[in-house]
C-alpha cells in the first residue's frame, strides 16, 4: 500500500512537471527525423545547388530494415541523452530541497521509495520509446517499404532493455551524489566508457549490454531471434537488477541524518 | 513556390504540430511556473524563438523543481 502511494505520488508529479508530455514528442522527434530527412534527401541536396553537372553518384536506396535501425541509433546517442538530462534530479534535486527529509521522516521503506521513482522512470521512458518507434514505423512503412508490426513490437521489447539499464544506471547515481549535473555526467560518462570497452573488446565480449543494438539489427535483417540476443539481454537484465539492488543499499547506508 | 507544391504535407506536417504543441506544453508551463533559473522573461524568448531546442532547454534546465 505504501508503494502504491508513493507511486502515484510520482506519477503526479511526472504530470506537473509535463514529463508525461515532453519526453515522448523529444523521443518522437528523434525518431522521425532519419525516416523523412532520408526520404527527401535527393530534393533537399537539389534544393541547396544540386551535385555538379556529370556528376556519377546515385544516391544509395535504402531498406526499411536500415532506416528503421537509424533510428535506434539516434536513440542511442540523444535518446540516451535526454534520459540522463530528465533523470538527473529525480532524487538529488529532492535531497537538494530537503523534500527527502519530509518524505522519509515518516516510517518509509527506502526500498519502496527508490523503486516508486524507479517504476515511475520506467514507465515513462517505455512510454516514449514505444511512441517514438511507432511513428518511426508509421514512416518507414509508408516511405520505404513493409516492415512487420511484430517484428517493431520485439526492436522496442529489446532495446528498451538498454534504456532500462541506462536509466537504472542513473538511479544509482541519484542516490549517490546530491549534485543533479554530477549526476547526468556520471551517468553519460559510465555510457561512454562502456562503448569505448565495447569497442575495444566487443569481438570477444558478445554478451556485453553495448552489444545490443548490434544484436538487434541482426535480429531485423535475418528475422530470427539469436542466441547472442537472448543472452546479452539476461546479461542486461540481470545487470540492471543488481544496479537497482546497489542503489537501495547505498541509500540506506547514506540516508542516516 | 512550386518546390513547396510538390512537397507532400502529409508527412512534413505531422512534425510540425508536434513541434507546436511541444511549444504550446512549455508556453502554458512557462505561465503556470512563478520562478525559472535565470530571468523568466529570457525562458519565452527561448521557447518562442529557438524551434523544438528551445522547449526542451526549458524543460531541462529552465524549469525550477518546487
Amino acid at each position: 500500500m505504501q508503494w502504491i502511494t508513493l507511486f502515484q505520488k510520482e506519477t503526479k508529479e511526472n504530470w506537473h512537471n509535463k514529463k508525461w508530455v515532453w519526453v515522448p514528442i523529444v523521443f518522437t522527434m528523434i525518431t522521425i527525423m532519419d525516416p523523412i530527412t532520408n526520404y527527401y534527401l535527393p530534393e533537399i541536396i537539389n534544393m541547396a545547388g544540386g551535385l555538379p553537372d556529370g556528376t556519377v553518384f546515385e544516391l544509395p536506396t535504402l531498406a526499411p530494415e536500415e532506416v528503421i535501425m537509424m533510428s535506434i541509433e539516434q536513440l542511442s546517442m540523444f535518446g540516451v541523452l535526454i534520459i540522463a538530462l530528465m533523470s538527473m534530479g529525480i532524487i538529488a534535486a529532492e535531497r537538494n530541497s530537503g523534500v527527502t527529509e519530509i518524505i522519509l521522516v515518516k516510517p518509509i521503506r527506502y526500498r519502496n521509495y527508490i523503486t516508486a521513482k524507479w517504476t515511475t522512470l520506467l514507465l515513462l521512458v517505455w512510454l516514449s520509446l514505444f511512441v517514438g518507434m511507432f511513428l518511426s514505423w508509421y514512416y518507414t512503412n509508408l516511405l520505404f517499404g513493409d516492415i512487420s508490426f511484430l517484428m517493431l513490437l520485439q526492436i522496442i521489447f529489446f532495446y528498451g532493455l538498454w534504456l532500462t539499464f541506462v536509466l537504472t544506471v542513473s538511479v544509482f547515481f541519484n542516490t549517490m551524489f546530491k549534485i543533479p549535473g554530477l549526476v547526468a555526467a556520471c551517468t553519460i560518462l559510465t555510457v561512454i566508457f562502456m562503448s569505448i570497452i565495447n569497442m575495444i573488446f566487443g569481438h570477444k565480449l558478445t554478451w556485453f549490454p553495448n552489444q545490443l543494438s548490434a544484436h538487434i539489427q541482426e535480429l531485423v535483417i535475418t528475422n530470427t531471434v539469436s542466441k547472442e540476443l537472448i543472452g546479452t539481454s539476461i546479461i542486461t537484465l540481470s545487470l540492471t537488477i543488481i544496479i537497482l539492488f546497489a542503489a537501495i543499499v547505498l541509500f540506506q547506508r547514506k540516508e542516516i541524518f | 513556390m512550386e518546390v513547396l507544391a510538390e512537397i507532400n504535407w502529409g508527412i512534413i506536417a505531422p512534425i510540425i504540430v508536434i513541434q507546436m504543441i511541444l511549444m504550446i506544453v512549455a508556453f502554458i508551463d512557462w505561465i503556470k511556473v512563478e520562478k525559472t533559473n535565470g530571468p523568466k522573461l529570457l525562458w519565452l524568448f527561448i521557447i518562442l524563438l529557438i524551434t523544438t531546442f528551445g522547449p526542451i532547454l526549458y524543460f531541462i534546465i529552465g524549469r525550477k523543481e518546487r
